[in-house]
């Protein structure tokens, strides 16, 4: 069972996307913040993690550096998902190696869960 | 000698004030960041190193000037282990491999000891003219190797993070690379340059010295919030240097008292009208500054509110989705069709928002251009998949005529080209009530063509005229369907001829149906490629 880490703060929405992949067979874990997001990323080693940018505190950018800079686990893969589409921000998070950078409102759960199991493949 | 020496002294003392003011204005300014407080130390060990090298040179004995070189051997290796600390703090902290770190302060410690206690290092010192020289012992190489390697990992660390770090942040880094460089370049004037020319190393502190503008630059970069562009730092360095030039030729170089004089008056005209270009440099930089910022509030706030719009819509979208799908349970066939209405709705609204983003950044003037190599038949076919049940459900046909044989791949901006590709079979099946529509994709020289038609209203001459003009829509669009803003073909437009291409639509009149045609060059103007992650300024006006 492949494993996933949403980083989400938005409640409804996190709530939404951790019952469509669970629906789906994966194993999810979510947090509401960056930092406890590294933690859990730590924690549960996940096979991928989706990512979103705006969150209280430090935000997804702080994530993906952290995450980048600590060898344990910087190669795990990261999806921003999220619905701040700021081409600066967007430009970093790429840098950051980021496998996609995606607008939440384009896509329905249906659609994000079957992009995820196409980057696990 | 004796002028050398007072020189010397002279340029000692202003070091060692300026190095004690720079270490406690950074050490003040923050006392509890542990940046501020190694770079603390760093300047701290840097006037000791100055220090000790100085007696050590103008010492009376040659076993006194052994003690202060010995020391300043020992603060040296200190210094590069404060100096690589600094690296992983600085402008911001990078993960450190613990292990290198302490191989490097084991390592460094040990070299210390061996550099300050044995004759390893410094065998003896020799007595000259100029003052006191050493003689290196056989452990030299264990002393530089280790320095070397120290020096590379730090430029390393420094160079390992430049690229995650915001621009703010490259520009103190750009700071402390300057302050190096300087600091490499007297060295190499003084301490190589001038040993080689007049055969004699009595210059050689003057290289040491110029330490003051590394510390000086990085105090800045480390304190200053806002720093100064690196092109007034240059234009204020070269400014400087000429007028240092100008000076030692004044005074060392010119005996004659008039030409003296004549050279005096010329070096004021010089600082004045430096003044003036580094005034006019600082000027225009803070201008540019100032519009940068107005625009980043501007482009921020857009996004922001993008966001915040679209944060709702997307749970909407969720729930509704799944709804559909049946994941809480099977729907009554009554509910099915509201619930459709609904989430269309929804997607309506989203589709707005997305094209106010657009127009915004359109009218701001500046938008992002991303091309990629692509292929436009997997594009095209993935966007029909996702379209075809909006047809089927009107009861429209929807097909695709590929081209015999496959296209070559394309540079495009995918995200943008996918938004007008959608857009068009979008309105196609809302203008349709009967028939359907057929995309079309074929190779015309060295251009691929998009078609996309439809059996649906079909326009007029005028209203296909001014069909891609903002807040425009065919009478049809009028007629048939009231949710539209007009600014999807507006975007689409101007997102095509970004790409250089031509996007136009024909229609033989009322009820006869509409073909929208996109072209797009497979090689894309190597002028556009240029500008691939960058941002386009481009206005209305131009495009128009």
């Amino acid at each position: 069972m492949k494993k996933i880490l949403i980083v989400e703060d938005e409640k409804i929405l996190a709530e939404i996307y951790r019952d469509k992949f669970t629906e789906a067979g994966f194993e999810v874990s979510a947090t509401f913040e960056a930092k406890e997001g590294l933690k859990l990323a730590k924690k549960e080693k996940p096979d991928l993690i989706v990512l979103d940018i705006l969150l209280p505190r430090e935000n997804g950018v702080y994530f993906l550096t952290e995450l980048r800079n600590d060898l344990e686990i910087s190669s795990i893969p990261v999806v921003v998902f999220s619905n701040f589409d700021d081409p600066e921000t967007k430009r970093t998070a790429l840098r950051l190696g980021v496998k996609d950078y995606l607008i939440k409102t384009n896509y329905t759960p249906k659609e994000i869960v079957a992009k995820i199991k196409n980057y696990l493949k | 000698m004796e002028q050398i020496l007072l020189i010397n002294q002279i340029f000692l003392f202003l070091n060692v004030a300026a190095g004690c003011f720079l270490a406690f204005w950074v050490l003040l300014a923050n006392p509890r960041e542990k940046l501020n407080r190694i770079f603390f130390i760093v300047t701290i060990l840097m006037v000791l190193m100055v220090v000790f090298a100085s007696l050590g040179f103008s010492s009376n004995e040659p076993q006194q000037a052994s003690i202060w070189y010995r020391l300043n051997g020992g603060v040296v290796v200190l210094f590069f282990i404060a100096a690589y600390f600094f690296s992983i703090y600085f402008p911001k902290k990078i993960a450190e491999n613990r292990l290198l770190t302490k191989l490097v302060v084991i390592l460094c410690s040990l070299l210390f000891l061996i550099s300050v206690f044995s004759n390893l290092i410094i065998s003896g010192i020799a007595e000259k003219e100029w003052g006191m020289e050493i003689i290196f012992g056989k452990g030299k190489l264990f002393y530089y190797i280790p320095i070397i390697i120290l020096t590379l990992l730090i430029i390393y660390n420094l160079f390992k993070k430049y690229f995650v770090l915001t621009k703010e942040e490259r520009l103190k880094v750009q700071y402390v690379l300057m302050g190096i460089f300087v600091f490499a370049l007297a060295n190499l004037i003084f301490n190589v340059g001038f040993t080689f020319l007049i055969g004699s190393v009595q210059f050689q502190h003057f290289g040491d010295y110029s330490v003051i503008f590394f510390l000086g630059f990085t105090a800045y970069a480390i304190v200053k919030r806002e720093l100064f562009g690196i092109k007034v730092v240059l234009t204020a360095l070269l400014v400087g240097l000429i007028a240092i030039l100008l000076l030692l030729d004044i005074f060392v170089f010119t005996s004659q008292g008039w030409l003296q004089g004549l050279k005096g008056v010329i070096f004021v005209i010089f600082l004045y009208f430096g003044y003036l270009l580094i005034k006019s440099v600082l000027l225009e930089i803070q201008r540019r500054q100032e519009i940068e910022k107005i625009d980043k509030a501007k482009s921020e706030f857009i996004s922001i509110a993008s966001h915040q719009l679209r944060t709702p819509l997307t749970a909407v979208k969720g729930y509704i989705s799944m709804i559909l799908e049946g994941t809480y349970g099977q729907l009554a066939e009554k509910q099915v069709r509201p619930l459709e209405n609904v989430y269309q709705s929804n997607e309506r609204l989203i589709k707005l928002v997305n094209d106010l983003l657009n127009l915004s950044r359109l009218d701001a003037g500046k938008i992002e251009f991303s091309p990629e190599l692509i292929s436009l038949e997997e594009m095209v076919s993935d966007l029909i998949e996702e379209l075809r049940i909006n047809a089927e459900k009107k009861g429209l046909y929807m097909k695709m005529v590929k081209s015999l044989k496959p296209l070559p791949k394309i540079m495009v901006d995918q995200d943008k080209l996918r938004q007008v590709i959608l857009n068009i079979i979008d309105n196609a099946i809302k203008y349709t009530n009967k028939g359907g529509i057929t995309i079309e994709l074929k190779k015309i020289d060295g251009e691929e063509e998009i078609k996309v038609s439809d059996t649906g209203e079909g326009m007029t001459k005028k209203e296909i005229e001014s069909l891609f003009q903002m807040f425009s829509r065919a009478t049809a669009g009028t007629q048939l369907h009231t949710e539209g803003a007009g600014l999807g073909l507006y975007v689409a437009r101007q997102f095509i001829e970004m790409h250089g291409g031509k996007i136009w639509a024909e229609s033989p009149g009322k009820s006869k149906g509409s073909t929208f045609y996109i072209q797009l060059s497979i090689h894309l103007d190597p002028e556009l490629l240029k500008t691939k992650t960058k941002t386009i300024t481009k206005t209305a006006n131009d495009i128009f």
